[in-house]
């Protein structure tokens, strides 16, 4: 319906913001696969709580087996306080170091990159409607001035060691 | 029916006082903005893009021929280093009678984001060492790297032995395969293209992530309850918000450097197979055949030893020392055990070779 929508709305619109109503379609599409995404996202950002909840539900029943009496003086606190942060920084560290959680996380993190990506995307329509680069050329920019900076670099070195030649002779 | 408490009123008492510390907390502790990381005198002897190379000034009145040139990590910034006069790495071989120079990389914006391991290896680091070799008149140095910082000074030393009489790798990240820590867990599953194609450069934030994962309720809870109940302490809370405020600053990673980092050395493993590109250069271990000082801490949760052990077998040279030292990664370089310890046996060891 969005696509269908899209024309009529292009011919009544007048003036600067044509390109960003006849490009409107495209932050309906974006918008429509940002909530796809979203499904898998919140699978794997689920599961990253999940397994977070599940360490320190296991943590704490260690906690409270290796230090089950109430502490009554300040050496009793100190101990468990020990005891607590040794178990609770093991377990951690294992599970931030098992590959169920490396993996889980890496797909998170991608979901959350594939959403910026989309985002981008949008912000790129709009940008074009108000006669501005987009993130492509801008990064096309800055691609070149890199590439330049490095023959600039290049050429001065050559200029130096011919430089360091001709004083030799 | 038993009315009687059997609670140790310290406990009471102990809770009372902490709950005052972080009352007057505020009060008693200066802003970060207000502390100032910069510890011992330097210049500013050369400017290329962002990065600054700075020189200090000698704190002897005759100094060993052979300059050093510290490269720095790419995390955090280098004043962990002079972090404090009682505790800087910089003074310490100020004091021995080394002639100090530190590369400073600077805060990468979005404009950096194509900056490669090419740039900062046979761009920025070369273009300091020879400008060091010009100012001193000699035609090698001495390098240090720290941490990332030594794997972008390993490359430079395989690609450019000529220019490097001694070589000191402190904590360096060489084999990535190897490394048991958690940041290596995840390296492993990151999708970095898409990181870099979508992000540019490594954000700040994604790093502070990664820190808190390493030992989060030591370094999250822990330390910040020591904290409020040495509020009292001048020196302990100078110290404290001193590390702070340079853990708190960490500058983006530029891109493309980013990539090739965690591909080549975390994923791929490239860098001790010897099969690692820089510049269209291949890094040949072997080729390293000057003096080198490996410095390991077994504590190290950030670089594990068995990351940075490998580099002292992989290398040609001859003479080489391979050190390990009973503290963590930060404590290796600033800490009363490298005032104590590691710098003066450092110090031993390049003196002879200086």
């Amino acid at each position: 319906m969005h696509l269908m929508a899209s024309k009529p709305q292009a011919l009544t619109s007048i003036g600067p913001m044509r390109a960003f109503t006849s490009n409107s379609k495209k932050i309906s599409t974006e918008l429509i696969e940002i909530n796809e995404l979203l499904r898998e996202f919140n699978q794997y950002y689920s599961a990253y709580y999940k397994q977070l909840a599940e360490t320190w539900s296991i943590a704490q029943k260690k906690v409270n087996q290796k230090s089950q009496k109430v502490p009554h003086d300040v050496e009793q606190i100190e101990s468990v306080k020990r005891v607590w942060l040794d178990i609770f920084d093991n377990d951690f560290t294992e599970l931030f170091d098992s590959g169920r959680f490396g993996e889980n996380y890496g797909k998170l993190v991608t979901k959350e990159l594939e959403l910026t990506k989309h985002w981008n995307n949008i912000t790129n329509v709009i940008l074009q409607s108000v006669n501005l680069p987009s993130k492509e050329e801008i990064d096309e920019v800055y691609k070149e001035i890199h590439s330049l900076k490095k023959r600039v670099t290049k050429l001065e070195l050559e200029l130096k060691k011919k430089g360091k030649v001709k004083n030799a002779n | 029916m038993q009315t009687e408490s059997n609670i140790d009123p310290k406990i009471i008492e102990q809770i009372l006082k902490f709950s005052k510390n972080v009352i007057e907390a505020p009060k008693l502790v200066s802003a970060p903005d207000e502390i100032s990381l910069e510890v011992t005198p330097y210049d500013v002897v050369q400017e290329i893009d962002k990065t600054r190379l700075l020189h200090y000034s000698p704190l002897t009145d005759k100094q060993h021929k052979t300059p050093l040139l510290i490269s720095y990590a790419l995390i955090n910034r280098f004043h962990i280093l002079d972090i404090h006069p009682e505790k800087s790495w910089v003074r310490n071989l100020l004091e021995q009678g080394f002639d100090v120079y530190m590369l400073d990389w600077g805060t990468p914006t979005s404009m950096d984001k194509y900056l490669d391991f090419d740039d900062y290896v046979n761009g920025y680091l070369d273009n300091y060492v020879e400008h060091i070799k010009n100012e001193s008149a000699t035609e090698k140095i001495s390098l240090q790297g720290y941490c990332t910082g030594a794997t972008i000074a390993t490359a430079y030393t395989t690609l450019h032995p000529e220019s490097v009489k001694n070589y000191i790798a402190t904590a360096p990240v060489i084999d990535g395969w190897r490394d048991t820590t958690v940041i290596s867990n995840l390296a492993k599953h990151m999708d970095v293209d898409k990181m870099v194609d979508t992000i540019g450069n490594m954000p700040p934030e994604f790093m502070y992530y990664c820190f808190s994962v390493l030992k989060p309720f030591e370094q999250g809870i822990e330390k910040y309850v020591n904290f409020f109940k040495n509020i009292e302490n001048k020196k302990f809370v100078d110290s404290f918000l001193r590390v702070e405020k340079w853990l708190g600053d960490t500058p983006p990673i530029p891109g493309e450097l980013f990539k090739q980092w965690i591909k080549d050395i975390y994923q791929e493993n490239l860098l001790i197979q010897n099969k690692m590109y820089v510049g269209g250069q291949r890094i040949d271990l072997k080729k390293i055949d000057m003096p080198v000082f490996t410095q390991v801490a077994v504590g190290d949760h950030l670089v594990s030893p068995e990351c940075s052990m490998p580099l002292h077998y992989a290398i040609g040279s001859e003479d080489k020392t391979l050190r390990m030292y009973p503290t963590g990664h930060v404590g290796m370089i600033a800490s009363s055990l490298s005032q104590k310890k590691v710098l003066p046996e450092l110090g031993k060891w390049l003196l002879e070779r200086s």
